[in-house]
């Protein structure tokens, strides 16, 4: 279960402090239920993902992490570039409690498999293409067993192939834990989300079905 | 937790303690492969950089025709000032370096911009340690005697001038990235230190008037204080001592903690 509690977020910008992009956000999200984020550019969506995620604090409010949470995948950042993969991903490794030799090596053949990055495994990151970054992304982050995976347009990036294998080990995923989405096709939500949150104003509604959410957040870009 | 998962699932989340050692553990190697092979042979110049220094501050010294330095061998004073204060420098200007060279890994939320500066300023400490200690044994291989007359006042000396760094290294992490042009100020404002510390000359041979300001710099007293741990009749400055050593690194080191601490959300910030 992940509890935020009156959240409020603004940035600080060269011109002193920002707008409010989240103004009192009261959300607890279940573990075991996939929930799609929807709402227009610049609603705080991505913003929201990173709270929930740990990687930035509110301005004001609480985030409540009673589960394990993954981080935002996806996110473009988590990968040193002059690192090889197979070096980050044993960073990941060691970051997240599985610094045994043994595990380690089960983690890592996981992540070069599920990545079929060949040869560039143990190349430099900053080497690899944005499609072949995303394969490692995605290979890291499915590597750990976590209650809630964030993410943050994960499913759109890679070629065909990848993204077949990747929505099939993503729909697992969902079937197995929770699983908090954000992405811009409306098929990719449907396919993985059974509830929603539809962002809007600095505020967020909560949506038992996803359909709901989607008809709340058309309707809002319809009229604007 | 699922039980179909792959093996070696922790089962229950673990306390704050045990992640941080692994984040320590995680980006302590991380950062060894870094800086040991970015480049090739980047290992070999991390070594050779002090024994060449050494070699032509050796080269000048003895043509200059001084065998001794204040009544120490000038081969072992010379690596002792030398790797002493190399080691110093590279700890606080890599920890200074150390938030920004990570960003990329803030999006996992375990590591904090703090792990980033301890782990490298450790990394540096050792670095400079196992370099001190090969040269030593060169030394040795040409006859110096390299075994220091008081061992734990040596350790003390070293651990001393490393908490120094750290402490500067913590604050002007926190200070190159909120203002990024003092970050460049700094590298050049702290030239001076290899002369003020006494790298290549005796401090005892300022004279005394000026010599009280010299002692203001804590690295000063830390070489002084390493160096005459290690030869039995050693005119050391007066003025050194572990008092001011280890007040100097408490204070940096409280100060820099208190400003991670303060601005822990704004190094964050991708």
């Amino acid at each position: 279960m992940i509890v935020v509690n009156d959240v409020h977020k603004r940035y600080q910008t060269p011109h002193g402090a920002g707008r409010w992009i989240l103004k009192g956000v009261t959300l607890t999200i279940p573990t075991q239920v996939s929930v799609g984020l929807v709402g227009r550019n610049g609603a705080g969506k991505s913003t929201l993902l990173n709270l929930i995620g740990g990687v930035d604090t509110p301005t004001r409010g609480s985030v409540e992490r009673r589960c394990r949470v993954s981080w935002p995948m996806g996110y473009g950042g988590g990968l040193q570039g002059s690192l090889t993969g197979r070096q980050n991903a044993k960073f990941v490794s060691r970051l997240h409690g599985f610094g045994g030799a043994e595990t380690m090596a089960e983690k890592i053949a996981y992540i070069e498999d599920f990545a079929e990055l060949g040869s560039s495994f143990d190349e430099p990151v900053r080497t690899y293409s944005s499609g072949m970054k995303s394969r490692l992304q995605f290979g890291l982050s499915l590597a750990f067993d976590f209650d809630v995976y964030i993410s943050d347009e994960a499913t759109s990036a890679g070629d065909a192939s990848f993204r077949k294998k990747a929505a099939d080990a993503f729909k697992r995923v969902a079937d197995r834990s929770g699983l908090i989405m954000v992405a811009h096709s409306e098929g990719t939500l449907r396919q993985f989300c059974q509830a929603g949150i539809w962002l809007n104003e600095g505020q967020a509604h909560w949506f038992d079905d996803i359909e709901d959410a989607l008809k709340n957040y058309r309707d809002s870009i319809s009229i604007a | 937790m699922d039980s179909a998962q792959p093996s070696g699932a922790p089962l229950a989340p673990r306390n704050t303690f045990s992640v941080t050692l692994a984040v320590w553990n995680a980006l302590f190697l991380r950062e060894a492969v870094a800086r040991l092979s970015a480049t090739r042979g980047a290992w070999v110049l991390i070594v050779l950089e002090p024994v060449l220094h050494a070699c032509f501050m050796l080269l000048l010294y003895t043509v200059l025709r001084t065998r001794s330095v204040a009544g120490a061998d000038v081969a072992v004073w010379l690596v002792l000032g030398l790797t002493g204060y190399f080691t110093v420098q590279n700890v606080f200007q890599r920890a200074m370096g150390a938030v920004d060279a990570n960003k990329a890994l803030f999006a996992y939320r375990q590591v904090r911009p703090i792990d980033t500066v301890i782990v490298r300023a450790g990394l540096e400490a050792l670095l400079g340690l196992v370099i001190l200690v090969v040269l030593l044994i060169v030394l040795a291989f040409f006859g110096h005697s390299i075994v220091p007359d008081a061992p734990m006042e040596s350790i003390l000396a070293f651990i001393g001038l490393m908490a120094c760094a750290l402490g500067i290294g913590l604050l002007l992490s926190v200070i190159s990235e909120l203002i990024p042009e003092a970050g460049n100020l700094t590298v050049f404002l702290f030239r001076p230190l290899y002369f003020l510390s006494g790298a290549i000359f005796p401090l005892s041979a300022i004279s005394i008037q000026y010599r009280e300001w010299a002692f203001y710099n804590p690295f000063a007293h830390g070489l002084e204080l390493l160096r005459s741990s290690f030869f039995p009749v050693y005119h050391a400055a007066p003025e050194a001592n572990f008092k001011y050593l280890f007040g100097f690194a408490a204070v940096s080191i409280f100060l820099g903690l208190a400003l991670q601490m303060r601005f822990a959300r704004k190094l964050r910030a991708q």
